[in-house]
């Protein structure tokens, strides 16, 4: 039914806006009367009048309308500039920083005893020490009221190593303090003096990055670098004539007997090539006293530069491949067999794979020593 | 006469098609709502509740009906709504006759 024979002329016209009046009053009735059943349930259910009291308790609560002041009468910030005394240290401390100050000052929060910690170890360390302040705790406390605060500031750099909160920065403990540290905690070959390059190599990995041109800091065993690399690293620093491994140099003469054993006690305890390797144990190891027979030649050498083999020798990251197998050539070599350990690839020669050796069957003595020991007590039970 | 019945039927009919509307396409009920909420919003319901209390307490709290209520309530709330909503109420039910009944 269309209303198409209704045009919005004159007459018409009012006669729907009556009818839109029509509509909004009855709306409008619909919404009194909406109201009135509800106030009448709440009377007849007596729930009408209970947000009222007696008149002294509404006076009380009565809602504020003053400047300055919120509805409930209180002052906004009114703690802002109250200051506490601490019962601990008797100073003064701003109000929002009293619960921090406590908690150093008591020496319980998360914090306080790292922080306690760095700084006994920086004082150790530098000379000019920050005693002559009257207190180490007002440096590293931000704990000053208003005025003083800007002299705690600029002990910020201090107190930001150690909170965990704070980011993290690589932080370096071999006493490199005067070489250049970027964030990125890599160091420029350029900067270090062949001295100084050679004790930094002997500990850390070393790796010369290729886009920034600075050495690995992590540590010899770092995997993002295979042993190729910080040998080539060591021969491009220092030379080809002495590519340097730490300890290499000192222990090379028992070593060269060590390590096949050492190698083989690895392959030994990775192929249990038992029979293979045992003729040469007891040819080459100059230090057990047992004879080949024993499974585990390497018991005896713990009181020496103990080897721990990694079998590999040179490459860590083909140790943690555990399909690649390196066959036994390395074992089978006695101490002439230096220049043929070249299983690993370490083509820098052999005194260098040799010292790779070395340097990687120390890291991983504990290991290893560990089930060597109960076995002895086998053998000998 | 029979022309003014006619008349009227007219718009009576008029009328009853608008209300089937209005209810069919569920305006009713929305414009419902947005009066109450709008009523609310501006106070006018505090503003009838705390005249219900002076009703009440005249009346007596348990002797109150249905019927005192409305009679007192229903002409001041009429009066009381503001304009800001009548205007609006009143264009949105002039937009809903334009579209769907011209």
């Amino acid at each position: 039914m269309k209303m198409e024979d209704m045009p919005l002329s004159g007459p018409d016209n009012t006669k729907l806006e009556a009818l839109v009046n029509d509509i909004y009053s009855e709306l409008v009735e619909d919404a009194c009367l909406g109201l009135c059943f509800e106030v009448h349930r709440a009377v007849k259910q007596g729930y009408f009048f209970l947000d009222e009291t007696d008149q002294e308790s509404m006076k009380e609560f009565e809602i504020v309308d003053q400047p300055g002041v919120d509805i409930f009468g209180q002052v906004y910030n009114q703690w802002k500039n109250k200051e506490c005394e601490c019962p601990n240290c008797k100073r003064l401390i701003a109000a929002s920083r009293f619960a921090p100050h406590l908690e150093k000052c008591l020496g319980m929060g998360r914090n306080s005893s790292r922080i306690a910690n760095r700084r006994l170890a920086s004082n150790n360390n530098t000379s000019k020490s920050e005693s002559d302040q009257e207190d180490n705790d007002d440096l590293n406390d931000n704990d000053w009221s208003y005025g003083a605060e800007k002299r705690a500031k600029k002990r910020k750099s201090d107190k930001s190593q150690n909170s965990p909160r704070r980011s993290k920065t690589l932080k370096h403990k071999n006493g490199f303090s005067p070489f250049q540290y970027n964030y990125n905690a890599g160091i420029n070959y350029e900067m270090l003096g062949p001295d100084e390059v050679r004790s930094f190599l002997t500990t850390q990995c070393g790796v010369i990055s290729e886009h920034t041109k600075k050495m690995c800091t992590r540590s010899q065993r770092c995997p993002q670098h295979t042993d190729e690399q910080r040998m080539a690293v060591r021969v491009f620093l220092l030379g080809p004539s002495a590519p340097v491994l730490p300890e290499a140099d000192s222990v090379a003469g028992p070593e060269s007997f060590d390590i096949p054993d050492g190698q083989a006690l690895m392959s030994r305890l990775q192929w249990e090539d038992s029979p293979e390797i045992s003729p040469s144990d007891s040819a080459s190891s100059k230090a057990s006293e047992e004879k080949s027979g024993s499974p585990f030649p390497i018991k005896l050498r713990m009181d020496k530069e103990p080897i721990s083999v990694s079998l590999t020798g040179t490459n860590h990251s083909d140790s943690r491949r555990p399909k690649k197998k390196k066959r036994p050539p390395l074992g089978l070599n006695s101490g002439g067999g230096i220049g043929s350990l070249s299983g690993g690839g370490g083509g820098g020669g052999g005194g260098g794979s040799q010292t790779n050796i070395s340097l990687s069957t120390k890291k991983k003595k504990p290991k290893l020593t560990a089930p060597s020991i109960s076995s002895i007590y086998d053998d000998l039970n | 006469m029979v022309f003014i019945n006619e008349k009227m039927n007219k718009e009576s009919r008029l009328k009853a098609t608008i209300n089937q509307r209005l209810t069919e396409l569920g305006e009713r009920e929305r414009l419902k709502e947005l009066l109450r909420a709008k009523l609310t919003e501006c106070g006018w319901k505090d503003q009838m509740k705390a005249h219900c209390k002076e009703v009440i307490r005249e009346k007596g709290l348990e002797h109150v009906t249905v019927e005192d209520l409305v009679v007192e309530i229903t002409p001041k709330g009429r009066a009381l709504v503001p304009d800001s909503v009548k205007k609006e109420l009143l264009q949105r039910i002039r937009a809903f006759l334009a579209q769907h009944a011209a």
